[in-house]
């Protein structure tokens, strides 16, 4: 598994995807400062804004979308995948180690940008821990959904972004039913009681934000090994 | 004994599209070429066999095992797939140990390294897979098909891309595969080239299986057909009565005062009688065009006659 890993990760870091997360990474931690150093009234509820919104609801979703699509995307749109899927190895190791390669790569991109760009806020290290930790459970059910989807649909990273940014964006707003749908809605509670800020609207019970999106994460690599066994391969 | 192969009403469709149509074969050790025209569903076949696609209809076994269903099928199948693509920042080593590595084969970078030699290929270049040439890549893919010495090989259109002196190479390394006991599975679109395999042969032509056998029946079946030729001569009708009357010809259809177009089973003694008999009749001939000496003629007369 540890071959595969190495390769997933080679293949799914390409230049352009790294210059372009590493500078929407940068530019977060930039506003960090800046935020940081503002003078408003009330700097803890911003710098919690900030890191709610481009953290949890820009860097990591999209770091998560673009590398976890990619994993096994990549191979199956290329036609590369029938030098892992006709061998011998079983399909939830090719799956798992996917995974694991999109969070080895998602973790810096998104998880460590987050939390840096909160330290930046200079608002206290329980905000830092509830970014590095929200974003953690969000970057984990982010990208296994999205590894499905990138295994599953063509255009995945459209779709996902639509996901991304119109379902969550918008469409989980709308009311609860449509929030319990959402990973960013978790990582938003998780965040709001680990750095003491006031929960978001249709939050989530503090276990829940846990368990959900984890279980999210469970569910879909089960589903996802399911697919990759019944998958046309090209 | 068991076919290593065995491939029982076989069809397979994509939407309204049907790639396979009732195919039935069996296959034992040695070398066998699945000839036929682009499209007609050779790599369809192919990749069922392997389990990269399900049947929609009709069942395949290889080495008694289902592909798809049995994992361990997969470690006893090399297959070198039509499309180029490889994992391109890989060295070729790279690629192809990852592949022994995969098949559990011990010491994986020397297995890499002995089945880069076989096609010719430098171990020790360091160069990623993106700067190699169509020819070098194909032989990378032969390479990892069999690094782990499967006993069935799969190898679709391997020769593409190869120069000559590489496809006199591989030819014979597929040959010495199935002299050796695998199971080789090569197809192609190219009749020349099948014949080299110097083996037998399965037809597919529009999803179907047109004909099966040694090289030498079903080159002879191709040969044996009625040929079409156009031929231009100053008196086409006078020409085409000539032939008709002489019985060089089964058909007759004079298109122009300058062109007919003739019908024959016997080319050879078509193109022998014509001087003679367009000489006789007075008639200066300006062409003669065979109509259906490609490839692709020759697949539809074969399924048409099945």
């Amino acid at each position: 598994m540890a071959s595969l890993f190495r390769l997933i990760v080679r293949t799914q870091m390409t230049r352009g995807r790294v210059v372009a997360l590493a500078a929407v990474a940068a530019i977060g931690i930039l506003i960090g400062f800046a935020v940081g150093r503002s003078d408003i009234a009330d700097p803890a509820r911003a710098a919690y804004g900030f890191v709610a919104s481009y953290g949890l609801g820009l860097l990591v979703p999209i770091t998560a979308l673009v590398f976890g699509s990619a994993a096994l995307g990549d191979p199956a749109e290329d036609a590369t995948l029938v030098y892992l899927w006709l061998r011998p190895v079983a399909r939830w190791k090719i799956v798992v180690a996917s995974e694991l390669a999109a969070l080895a790569v998602a973790v810096p991109f998104g998880v460590v940008p987050t939390a840096v760009a909160a330290a930046a806020t200079g608002q206290g290290a329980d905000l830092v821990l509830g970014a590095t930790l929200a974003s953690l459970v969000a970057v984990a059910a982010y990208s296994t959904l999205f590894l499905g989807l990138g295994l599953l649909v063509r255009r995945a990273l459209a779709w996902g972004l639509v996901y991304v940014l119109i379902w969550e964006g918008f469409v989980a707003r709308s009311g609860t039913a449509a929030a319990r749908l959402s990973i960013l809605v978790y990582a938003r509670s998780l965040l709001a009681h680990v750095a003491h800020a006031a929960p978001p609207r249709l939050a989530a019970a503090v276990p829940t934000s846990v368990i959900t999106p984890l279980a999210v994460a469970a569910v879909a690599l089960v589903l996802t090994t399911s697919a990759l066994r019944r998958v046309d391969v090209k | 004994m068991t076919p290593v192969v065995e491939v029982d009403g076989l069809s397979k469709w994509f939407g309204p599209v049907v790639a396979l149509s009732e195919v039935s074969f069996t296959l034992e050790r040695g070398v066998t070429a699945i000839l036929g025209p682009n499209g007609a569903g050779k790599s369809t076949l192919l990749r069922v066999l392997c389990g990269l696609t399900a049947p929609s209809r009709g069942s395949v076994r290889v080495l008694g095992m289902t592909p798809r269903r049995d994992l361990a099928l997969n470690g006893r199948i090399g297959i070198v797939p039509q499309q180029e693509a490889l994992f391109d920042s890989l060295t070729a080593r790279a690629f192809v140990s990852l592949a022994a590595e995969l098949e559990h084969v011990a010491g994986p970078g020397a297995a890499a390294a002995r089945a880069l030699e076989t096609v010719d290929l430098d171990p020790g270049d360091d160069r990623p897979l993106r700067t190699y040439s169509k020819g070098m890549r194909q032989r990378v893919k032969v390479a990892q098909a069999l690094v782990s010495d499967p006993e069935v090989v799969v190898l679709d259109e391997p020769l593409e891309g190869l120069d000559p002196r590489q496809r006199v190479r591989m030819i014979s390394l597929f040959r010495d595969l199935g002299a050796a006991g695998r199971t080789v599975l090569v197809s192609s679109h190219v009749l020349d080239e099948v014949e080299r395999f110097g083996s037998r042969v399965l037809v597919i032509a529009q999803g179907r299986l047109a004909a099966e056998g040694d090289f030498h029946a079903i080159r002879e079946l191709m040969d044996d057909r009625p040929h079409r030729l156009r031929v231009g001569a100053t008196d086409s009708r006078a020409l085409a009565a000539d032939l008709l009357a002489e019985g060089i010809v089964v058909g007759a259809w004079v298109q122009t005062p300058t062109t007919v177009i003739v019908d024959t089973v016997d080319a050879a003694a078509f193109r022998r009688a014509l001087p003679r008999v367009a000489r006789d009749a007075g008639v200066r001939l300006t062409e003669i065009v065979p109509l259906d000496d490609d490839l692709e003629s020759v697949f539809r007369y074969l399924v048409g006659r099945r």
